[in-house]
Formats: structure tokens, C-alpha cells, sequence
């Protein structure tokens, strides 16, 4: 069958031109601003990146406290090119991450959550809470001492929150311990549950970014702006970036192969200096600020309490906004959003120079 | 009496019955998932058995580990060769504590946290002092129980 | 580049000794592996650097059809079969 035959015959079941023109149509705005847009599309690749290497990690792992770290230890030393994928997965993970908050803190800054986009601020927000919890299941799959410890921390963590604490705790650790249990039921949160909600929200969001268009920021609408299409233009140089981005992951997980440490052993004390993975880094010093006690209530339980304040507030701040919802300038929130951004950054580097 | 009218139509009603019959069998239906998703919980065990030979000879000035269900138990002997039990949890967020022989103190590597000899937590974020067992020597046997717990050990 | 050069020399060399303390080699250890993984490292990037030349110069040929205002296929245009 030649080209022509094939092109006829789907043209005679789809209205290929109509596709094609409205593929053309979708125009995108072109400002100094623009370089932002680039996070979301890096974050979805990675995403696409972690979802092949965790394919191909699965068919050696075995989920089971036994074997688990005996499995990762054969994939790394014994099969072909292991350690490099389970390497891949790591960096991807990181740097998808990364991605994430910076893409969140550029929509924070450029009030791309303002009217009409409320829905793609909560659906992108819940992305990122996914991606972390994401992390964490990763790294206790790895069953070694230093995951096992940063594990039974972060759910204790939980465990430290008013009212549900506990059930919340429990349920994440399917027990009162963290045990191979808990293994088990990370494994199923990794790649099964938590992948089919991404793939969920990751839709609704993209669909929502197609019909409400990209948004401009507050200081340049109206202006007259230059407009390009988004097809061919803007997706080849999202192409161009990701295999550049795909280069920088290759190039991490050639050089930077995560260690392995001592195999969890819950009767073994825990190790010296665990350090949360980076993304938790603010939230470990924010909870070193408060000390143990605070009006005779357990300190902790307090600042976790301010922290969750926090993050509601930061996750219905579109509909705080009332004033870039009406198209106005809202310097306030500016403000409050640097403060975020800041604080993040401040906080993270602390966590991680201490 | 009697009404000419119902205040409810025949609409409002259906609507009503359609929606809160299918919100009561939704939630039934979630109800049994959830029971199946959240696990059931074990117990902490209220006294544990060990063999007295290999705990009481430890050397001084030193602990011996045993499992105190999924958790870590310490057999601590103090430098005047007195023995206790003890729960070797940190009391801040459930790491495993070790004991420092030089320092003679229980140490949390976790955020730094330092207990005394005693289990008194002096330093470091850790809020309460460390959980200590009753020990009662049974015979052959050692039984570790939580503090104020009368046991009746199985005979056997 | 050569400040570069000589980090990505020293988080070489000093993975080289933490692997030695290490129990499991996450990266295989024998130089002639090493060798062959750098090599392919290198030619993975003049991969991705080709590609992301020639796509560049096909976004530069694109944009000026553009500009010409011709990048409408004409309809009537004569197909040949
Ligand atoms: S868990 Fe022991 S000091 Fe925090």
C-alpha cells in the first residue's frame, strides 16, 4: 500500500484536514515571559521518562521485605545496563521534581492560577503532592536502612496530625510499624495507584490548558502581542528542549549512580545524620524551628498544624486573589508569593548545608 | 386534615428518593472498600519471654537488643551492673535509639537526641523520657513486661 | 571549561572512593566498562546535539515560509500518482 492509498483511506474515515487545521490554529502568546511555559512541558516529559524506566524496573523488582533489596542489588550489579536504569529512575525523579516546583512557583509568580484557571491550579497542585508521595514510596521500595528511617519518620510525621492522624498513619503504613507490610503497600501506591491518578489528573490538566489557552500575565494583558502557532513552532522547540533535558538525565545517571546502603533491619539503631530527601528539606527545617513544647502542647503537633495552614492557604490562594481574579494588578499577592518561593529556597538550602 | 396540594411534586420527589438511594448505596459500597484497604492493626505485646542465659551475662556498661513485637527492645546493664528493659524507640519520631558507652547515655541519631542513663531525655528534641519494662526472673526464663501489666506467663 | 572539566573529574574521583567503602557497585567497575560507558555518553550527546541542530535549522526554514506568508498548501495543486 502505498502513501497515497493509506492517506486515503483515513481520510475517508477522518476528516484529516479538519484535524490539521485545528492543530494550526492553537496560537500560542509570544512575551518575555514566555520561557516559563517550558516547565510544564519538561515536568510531562519526565513524567513520560519515569513512567518507561519504572516499566522496565518492574519486571525485575520483587516486592517482597525479603527480596526487595536483594532484587535491587541483582539489577544493579547483574543485569544489563541495571545500574543505569534504576539510576535513570532515580534522576528522572529528581529532576521531574524539580520541574514541578519550579513550574508551580512560575504560575504562583505569574498568576497563571487567576480567573478563569482555578481547576488547573488545584489539578497541577495535587500533581505535585502526588509526585512527592511518588518519592517517597520510590525510595522505601529500595529497603535499605536510610529509606526504612526517612520512611518511619515521614508517616510518624503524619502520625503528628490533629484528628486523622493516626488513621492516616496506620493506613500508610498498613500497620502500627513500618514492616514489610508497609513495603507492600508502597509497592501498590507506586505502581498502581498513584501512576493511574497521575495519568488521570495529568489528562484533565492538559485538557484544561487546551481549552482555557495559556495564560499572560496580569502586566501584559491587553497589550497587543505578537502570537505564534503552537504547532509546528512552539512543540519543536519543546522537542528541542527535552532532548536536551533527556541528555542532562543520561548525563546524571551516568556520572551520579544513587548508593545502596546497609539493608533495612527494624532492630538496628538508626543511622547517623538521615537526611530527608531534598523536596522534604523544607518541611524538616520548618519543624526544627518549633521547639518541643508550646503551651503545654506537643510542640510538633503545632507546627505541623501552622505547616498545614500553610499549604491550604497556598492551595486555594486563586480563590484569596480576589483581585487578579478581575483582571487587576495585586501586588499583596505578589508579595505572598515570593514569600513562598523564598522561603522555599531559603529553607531547602539551609536543610541541606546543615 | 387534608391538603389540596403537596407541597413535595412528584419530580422533587423522585429526585430525592434517586439521589439518596444512590448516595446510601455508594457509601455502603465504600464503606466495605475501605474496611478492606485499611489493614488490621496489630497489637504492641504486653510481655515478652526470653532466654535468661543469653540477657543476664551481658558485660557491663553495655545493651543487648530483642524484639519487642515488630518494635526494638534494649537489655541494658548500668555500670553498677544493675539490668533494665527498655523500649529502644525515641520518643520524638520512633527512630531507633543506641546506646554511647563512653558517654554512658542512649543516643538518637536521628535529630540528635540524648537520653541519661535513667531513660531521661536531657537534650535534643525527644519530649518524653524513654519507656521503661518491668524484667522478673523466671527460671530458665526472663520475662520482659510493660510496666504495671500483671502477666500470668503461659505454663509451658 | 576548565573549572568544567575539572568538577565533573572530582565527583568522578571521588565517587571512585566512596565505591570502595561501598557493598554494592552501582557503577561497574572494571576501566574498559568505564571506558565504553563514557565513549557512549559522548556519542549519546552528539545525538541529541544533531537533533537538536537540524531541528533548528527546519524551525528557522519554517518560520521564514512564515513570514513569506506561504505556509498555506495550495488546494488545487495537481498530485502525482
Ligand atoms: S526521632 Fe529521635 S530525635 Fe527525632
Amino acid at each position: 500500500m502505498n502513501r497515497q492509498r493509506l492517506r486515503r483511506w483515513f481520510e475517508e474515515r477522518y476528516d484529516l484536514t479538519e484535524i490539521g487545521r485545528l492543530a494550526g490554529s492553537k496560537l500560542v502568546p509570544s512575551h518575555r515571559y514566555e520561557i516559563w511555559y517550558y516547565t510544564g512541558g519538561i515536568a510531562l516529559f519526565l513524567f513520560v521518562l519515569q513512567f518507561i524506566t519504572g516499566m522496565v524496573l518492574a519486571l525485575y523488582y520483587v516486592p517482597h521485605f525479603e527480596y526487595a533489596y536483594k532484587s535491587i542489588a541483582d539489577i544493579v550489579t547483574k543485569l544489563n545496563m541495571g545500574w543505569f536504569f534504576r539510576s535513570l529512575h532515580h534522576w528522572g525523579a529528581q529532576l521531574a521534581i524539580a520541574a514541578l516546583f519550579v513550574h508551580l512557583f512560575s504560575a504562583l509568580l505569574l498568576k497563571s492560577y487567576r480567573k478563569p484557571r482555578e481547576f488547573l491550579w488545584l489539578s497541577g497542585f495535587i500533581l505535585l503532592v502526588i509526585s512527592i508521595f511518588f518519592g517517597l514510596s520510590g525510595y522505601l521500595l529500595l529497603w535499605d536502612e536510610r529509606a526504612f528511617a526517612a520512611v518511619k519518620v515521614a508517616t510518624g510525621g503524619a502520625g503528628n496530625l490533629p484528628v486523622a492522624g493516626h488513621c492516616i498513619k496506620a493506613f500508610l503504613r498498613g500497620g502500627i510499624d513500618v514492616t514489610g507490610e508497609t513495603l507492600t503497600r508502597f509497592y501498590a501506591f507506586h505502581v498502581s495507584i498513584l501512576p493511574l491518578a497521575t495519568l488521570f489528573l495529568i489528562g484533565i490538566h492538559v485538557l484544561l490548558v487546551q481549552y482555557h489557552g495559556l495564560s499572560v500575565p496580569v502586566s501584559l494583558e491587553g497589550k497587543s502581542r505578537r502570537e505564534i502557532p503552537f504547532f509546528p513552532n512552539l512543540f519543536l522547540k519543546d522537542l528541542m528542549i527535552w532532548l536536551i533535558m533527556l541528555g542532562i538525565v543520561v548525563t546524571l545517571a551516568t556520572l551520579l549512580p544513587p548508593e545502596i546502603g546497609k539493608i533495612a533491619d527494624p532492630l538496628a539503631p538508626a543511622p547517623e545524620n538521615i537526611k530527608p530527601e531534598w523536596y522534604f528539606l523544607f518541611l524538616f527545617q520548618t519543624l526544627k524551628l518549633f521547639p518541643g513544647e508550646i503551651f503545654g502542647l506537643n510542640g510538633e503537633t503545632v507546627a505541623i498544624l501552622l505547616i498545614s495552614c500553610g499549604i491550604c492557604f497556598f492551595f486555594l490562594i486563586p480563590f484569596f486573589d480576589r483581585k487578579s481574579a478581575h483582571g487587576q494588578r495585586s501586588p499583596f499577592f505578589t508579595w505572598i508569593g515570593i514569600f513562598y518561593t523564598l522561603y522555599f529556597i531559603v529553607m531547602t538550602f539551609i536543610g541541606f548545608l546543615s | 386534615m387534608k391538603i389540596d396540594y403537596s407541597c413535595v411534586t412528584r419530580r422533587t420527589f423522585l429526585n430525592t428518593l434517586l439521589g439518596g438511594w444512590i448516595l446510601a448505596f455508594g457509601s455502603g459500597t465504600l464503606y466495605a472498600l475501605c474496611k478492606f484497604a485499611f489493614p488490621t492493626l496489630g497489637k504492641e505485646p504486653d510481655f515478652v519471654i526470653l532466654k535468661a542465659s543469653d540477657y543476664l551475662e551481658i558485660p557491663v556498661n553495655s545493651v543487648k537488643p530483642f524484639a519487642w513485637g515488630g518494635k526494638l527492645g534494649l537489655f541494658f546493664k548500668n555500670t553498677k551492673g544493675d539490668t533494665f528493659a527498655l523500649k529502644g524507640v525515641c520518643t520524638h519520631m520512633e527512630c531507633n535509639i543506641t546506646y554511647k558507652p563512653e558517654a554512658m547515655k542512649f543516643y538518637c541519631a536521628c535529630h540528635k537526641g540524648w537520653f541519661d542513663e535513667t531513660g531521661r531525655n536531657i537534650e535534643g528534641p525527644p519530649p518524653k523520657p524513654l519507656e521503661f519494662f518491668d524484667s522478673a526472673i523466671e527460671g530458665e526464663k526472663l520475662v520482659i513486661s510493660r510496666k504495671g501489666v500483671k502477666i500470668e506467663p503461659p505454663k509451658a | 571549561m576548565k573549572l568544567f572539566i575539572f568538577i565533573i573529574l572530582f565527583i568522578i574521583s571521588a565517587k571512585g572512593i566512596t565505591w570502595a567503602q561501598n557493598t554494592i557497585e552501582v557503577f561497574p567497575s572494571a576501566s574498559y566498562d568505564r571506558f565504553i560507558i563514557f565513549q557512549t555518553l559522548a556519542l549519546f550527546w552528539i545525538g541529541i546535539i544533531g537533533c537538536v541542530i537540524i531541528i533548528k535549522m527546519k524551525l528557522r526554514e519554517i518560520e521564514r515560509t512564515q513570514k513569506m506568508g506561504i505556509y498555506k498548501e495550495e488546494k488545487t495543486i495537481p498530485l502525482l500518482d
